[in-house]
């Protein structure tokens, strides 16, 4: 009796967060699924006519666009994310020893975190321009380059090129999360490890890796979440451009919803957006947890 | 009892019901003897156009007094979502401003307020006639009626260096090959000039320059009855015109080597930094070096119309009607358009146009013959060699809810991009481009 009322306190006490999770999150998928379903062309009558799966058929069989933004979206994550967390797990572990300046520091590798999306993009173009941009600049300036690299405007550069922006955008979070896991890594197993004989990759691949392993998982996970669905920094970098070259999913989402009018197909990529991330958490979590029995 | 306060549950539904009451008749009372309006507008929130409408919607507001006006300003990247997030939510304002296609799209989608009687009224009173291109207003026509009426114009000239041309001796082109020689020949790059700089990015403006190459090939998207010729009898002037404006990036490259990653503003600020022989731009260009290279200023013309394949029949240049519209829900449309009625009319508007010379261009003729224009030169010029020629989209046609899907799909900024950076030739780029508008025709 008195654990049924504890259980029903601790119900009560989460109630708010339930609903509220339910009203931002819950609720807004299974509006998705519904419009999904539905005509919702604004340029034809009777939008809530239900359409089954047609919208979704449309998207995996007859949109050329669908196929080649779905393989550009995964390029475009795991190269933010595994280039986030390189550079993350470089400054976390150089803050983590005791060097000069250590918090000054700290504080600032978070800045580009704080930087809102569009000034970051802003800020980037600007950095990227061929004949006014600051990379060419100093490029130029060292003799490195004879003329001005088109970053955003090749093809073949432009995707590398918002990445690297992702990169500087995501590495903060991926940063301040590793440095914490850092600091509970008892000192005397690096002490033990030393006197063992461990050389410093030894001791990093040895005690350093296994300890934050649960936390690099997690957050790397996230990151991947994050950067699937991110969209503001392509489009006003590049506007999917050029030649399609950086269309990712969520660019093809929103010219669908908002420049198409097609409401319910946007809502249907959406949908298997969504199904593609679910795909991508449950095998990476299979992959941690069959790790994690093994060792 | 609610311990402490000193009122039992019945009281405090009592009270909350009482003041549930008042709020209801003091509304009562407001909508008795006011009307707000809420005018969202896209085009006009820079700082100093909002300023100057905040003086036009008081003036408004004292002419009229049972109306007031709410104005909120929308972005223009978050146009659509806003658009359509109000549309779902039934909470769309009573009167807007926005892009062209803006009335045709939610006309399709029962929203819109036929705008007939004003138009009417226009026709009766001269104000039709005396409106630059028939294009202005027949554009917002379909199914029957008129969806918006224009109330401004967005134009898109060609800049030219006077001084270089004048070192050369060249005098400013007025036909295709005129200008691809003169833009060869003023290309210096070693010297920080480029012969030409256009916006080839995947961005929408880069189909604005686009379309008026296409019109003076004798080329266009739809035709006279509405439609899509793009890829079958336009065909060929639509590759030509293709080809024509990306060989000067490809095969010529007398352009600056990123133009397939630029946007509106790249070439504006390159032709302002003295950077260009001949710079593509919006109105906003003649401001831009009013206040941040007046020198410049003095050394700029404005290119006459180019003639190119299709002869002075084509002779054209793309340009944007901007419509106004009102919501078919709207609790207040007739004053709604009692607004509309009272903002667009001759002289109305000037306050915006002194606000931010050349990036808003009245429609009627009898606007244009001002002190304003008169004693600026650009402005002159652009009044004399390219207002005159300023079409719209539908162009030979009228308007059609998917050309607001193809603009804003950036259908045909997509092939000068692909041609730009060598993805496809300008034929496989128009072919690809006109699958993609058949399927939203046929959607």
């Amino acid at each position: 009796m008195f654990l049924q009322r504890r259980v029903r306190f601790a119900y009560v006490l989460i109630l708010p967060s339930l609903l509220m999770i339910t009203l931002l999150s819950v609720v807004p998928i299974v509006e998705g699924v519904i419009v999904s379903v539905q005509n919702q062309n604004m340029l034809r009558g009777n939008p809530t006519a239900f359409v089954g799966l047609t919208h979704y058929l449309r998207a995996l069989t007859d949109e050329p666009l669908f196929w080649p933004s779905l393989a550009k979206t995964l390029y475009w994550t795991a190269g933010s994310v595994a280039g986030a967390y390189l550079v993350a797990l470089g400054l976390a572990l150089l803050l983590n020893m005791e060097i000069w300046g250590r918090g000054l520091f700290r504080a600032l590798f978070l800045i580009p975190w704080v930087i809102p999306d569009v000034c970051t993009a802003l800020l980037w173009k600007w950095a990227y321009g061929d004949e006014f941009g600051v990379i060419n600049f100093l490029l130029a300036k060292f003799g490195l380059i004879g003329s001005p690299i088109t970053w955003l405007s090749n093809p073949n550069i432009a995707m590398p090129a918002v990445i690297v922006v992702q990169i500087w955008k995501l590495y903060p979070v991926m940063f301040i999360t590793l440095l914490a896991a850092l600091q509970n890594v008892p000192k005397e197993l690096f002490e033990a490890a030393t006197i063992d004989g461990a050389n410093m990759g030894q001791r990093f691949r040895y005690v350093t890796f296994p300890a934050i392993r649960s936390t690099s998982i997690i957050i790397t996970l996230l990151a991947s979440i994050w950067t699937f669905q991110a969209f503001d920094i392509v489009y006003l970098l590049t506007g999917g451009g050029p030649a399609g070259a950086t269309k990712i999913l969520p660019t093809l989402v929103y010219d669908k919803a908002f420049w198409g009018s097609e409401m319910g197909y946007a809502a249907a990529i959406a949908m298997l957006m969504l199904v593609c991330l679910l795909v991508i958490s449950v095998a990476y979590l299979l992959v941690y947890r069959s790790q994690a029995e093994a060792a | 009892m609610t311990g402490g306060i000193g009122i039992n549950r019945r009281q405090t539904l009592a009270l909350a019901m009482g003041g549930l009451f008042a709020l209801t008749c003091d509304e009562e009372a407001s909508a008795q003897g006011t009307t707000t309006l809420t005018f969202w507008t896209v085009r006009l929130n820079t700082p100093e156009l909002s300023a100057a409408l905040k003086q036009i919607l008081a003036d408004f507001e004292k002419e009229n007094p049972g109306i007031k006006i709410k104005h909120e300003p929308v972005s223009g990247n978050l146009v659509y979502p806003k658009f359509m997030a109000a549309m779902r939510g039934q909470t769309m304002p009573d009167v807007a401003e926005a892009y062209s296609y803006h009335p045709l799209q939610f006309a399709a989608a029962d929203q819109m307020e036929p705008m007939d009687d004003i138009i009417a009224e226009w026709d009766k009173n001269g104000y039709l006639a005396d409106i630059f291109s028939e294009f202005a207003y027949k554009k917002f026509f379909w199914k029957g009626n008129y969806w918006g009426v224009p109330y401004n114009l967005d134009i898109r000239p060609i800049y030219y260096r006077k001084d270089l041309l004048d070192a050369k001796g060249i005098k400013p082109p007025r036909t295709w090959d005129e200008f691809q020689a003169a833009a060869i020949a003023l290309n210096d790059p070693a010297n920080g000039v480029f012969g030409v700089v256009y916006p080839a990015g995947d961005f929408h403006i880069a189909q604005h320059f686009y379309m008026s190459f296409m019109f003076q090939a004798g080329g266009s998207i739809l035709d006279k009855d509405g439609n899509l010729v793009f890829g079958t009898t336009a065909k060929d002037a639509n590759v030509k015109a293709l080809t024509f404006l990306t060989d000067l990036a490809t095969k010529y490259k007398v352009t600056p080597p990123g133009i397939a990653s630029y946007n509106t503003d790249d070439p504006h600020t390159l032709y302002v930094q003295g950077r260009a022989a001949f710079g593509f731009g919006t109105g906003e260009v003649i401001s831009r070096l009013m206040k941040e290279n007046p020198a410049l200023f003095d050394k700029t013309g404005i290119l006459e119309v180019l003639e190119g394949p299709a002869g002075p029949s084509g002779k054209l240049s793309a340009a944007f009607y901007n419509p106004m519209f009102v919501w078919k829900y709207s609790p207040a449309k007739e004053q709604a358009k009692t607004f509309i009625r009272w903002f667009v009319q001759p002289g109305r508007l000037e306050r915006l146009y002194l606000a931010a010379p050349g990036r808003h261009w009245p429609i009627f003729k009898r606007d244009i013959n001002t002190d304003r224009v008169k004693n600026n030169r650009l402005l002159s010029e652009a009044l004399e060699k390219v207002v005159p020629y300023s079409t719209d989209f539908a162009y030979p046609g009228f308007g059609r809810p998917e050309m607001g899907v193809i603009d804003g799909e950036k259908m045909f900024a997509g092939p000068v991009n692909q041609v730009v950076v060598g993805a496809k030739t300008p034929e496989k780029a128009v072919l690809d481009a006109h699958e993609a508008m058949k399927k939203v025709f046929s959607s």
